[in-house]
């Protein structure tokens, strides 16, 4: 640190580090949602296709990436 | 065979337009037959920054509607005979874009030039998608600042999802301008860095270009920066457009300017 940034303390509330941990988190949650965009759909076709059979009263799923692979958790809500 | 490079951002204002320009112009002053196409339908821009404005007669619509030759539409820039310009509707909006016209247009123009610049509008709608479907290359423009940087993030993995190349099994290639980046904020630790954006965005970066004042007198005249061999911003525009063509160019150091104060104390 120079001797003007000691003295004024110019970096003590440096913005960008705030920035930076904002937007990494806000990204790691937009990524998840937007690398499977037909989720949506699938998900209202899934209860349709479960309604043929049985009474549906939700359809959850659940994303997850890994290094190789992508996965998709699906849990099935059934009526009583 | 020409190549589609598609300058996008999905947040307006960062400075789509103004770099295609400025890379349009570099790369015809490199010798490469260049054709700049604004694909913002409505929001006409890419004629003034480029200085053509006065000369359109028709546009990249009454082309795809077959209202005229391509011939007729096409503009060539006053001062380079490598540089050609198709502009932007003013009077329709961007849902006249049909997939299968703009195909086609495009195909024909890969046949002509070495390169096709497509300007994107700003957003993630029709125009915007058009404009990345047939993209060989897409250069996404950010600048240091959390909308803008998450914004470039969304459209690329747009484009990984919707291009023509994407669903055939192959890869966009994508790269990053940082544009507008004020090196005394980065220094004071008020501004992302290039790294910072890098690493959040995950791609390679071709070009850094600093806030420079000269963008916008240069655009007061319809004079792209990139012919004044003085501006800072300009030389990063030329360096980004031989690494576009493949050459290794060693990126500038942007150093902030210290004040008085500052550099008597260091």
């Amino acid at each position: 640190m120079s001797m003007f940034d000691a003295l004024f303390g110019s970096k003590k509330n440096a913005s960008a580090a705030q920035a930076r941990d904002r937007l990494s988190i806000m990204l790691a949650h937009e990524r998840a949602q937007n690398s499977f965009p037909f989720m949506e759909a699938m998900r209202n076709d899934i209860i349709e296709v479960i309604r043929k059979y049985t009474t549906v009263e939700n359809v959850h799923i659940k994303s997850e990436k890994n290094q190789n692979i992508d996965i998709l958790e699906i849990e099935i809500v059934l009526g009583k | 065979m020409g190549t589609v490079i598609t300058v996008t951002s999905g947040k307006g204002g960062v400075g789509k337009s103004t770099s295609l320009a400025n890379i349009a112009v570099a790369l015809a002053d490199l010798g490469k037959k260049v054709i700049a196409i604004d694909f913002d339908i409505g929001l006409r821009n890419l004629d003034m920054i480029l200085g053509l404005e006065n000369r359109i007669v028709y546009d990249v619509i009454d082309v795809m509607e077959g209202n005229c030759n391509l011939s007729q539409a096409v503009i060539q820039d006053k001062h380079s005979k490598n540089l050609y310009f198709l502009p932007a509707s003013q009077s329709k909006d961007k849902t006249i874009l049909d997939k299968a016209k703009v195909n086609s247009l495009i195909e024909t123009l890969r046949t002509q030039y070495d390169i096709i610049m497509l300007d994107s509008p700003a957003g993630i709608e029709g125009g915007f998608e058009h404009a990345i479907a047939f993209a060989d290359r897409a250069l996404i423009i950010s600048t240091p600042d959390v909308s803008s940087v998450r914004d470039a993030d969304r459209v690329i993995g747009i484009i990984d999802a919707k291009s023509l190349k994407a669903q055939q099994g192959e890869e966009v290639q994508k790269e990053v301008i940082i544009n507008r980046l004020k090196p005394d904020m980065v220094e004071r630790g008020d501004m992302l860095s290039t790294d910072d954006v890098l690493k959040i965005l995950a791609l390679p970066l071709i070009g850094v270009v600093p806030e420079d004042e000269k963008v916008i007198s240069s655009t007061n005249t319809g004079q792209p920066v990139v012919r004044d061999p003085k501006a800072l911003s300009g030389q990063a525009y030329r360096h980004i457009a031989r690494r576009i063509l493949g050459e290794e160019v060693e990126f500038m150091i942007l150093k902030g300017k210290k004040s008085l104060l500052k550099r008597l104390f260091s």
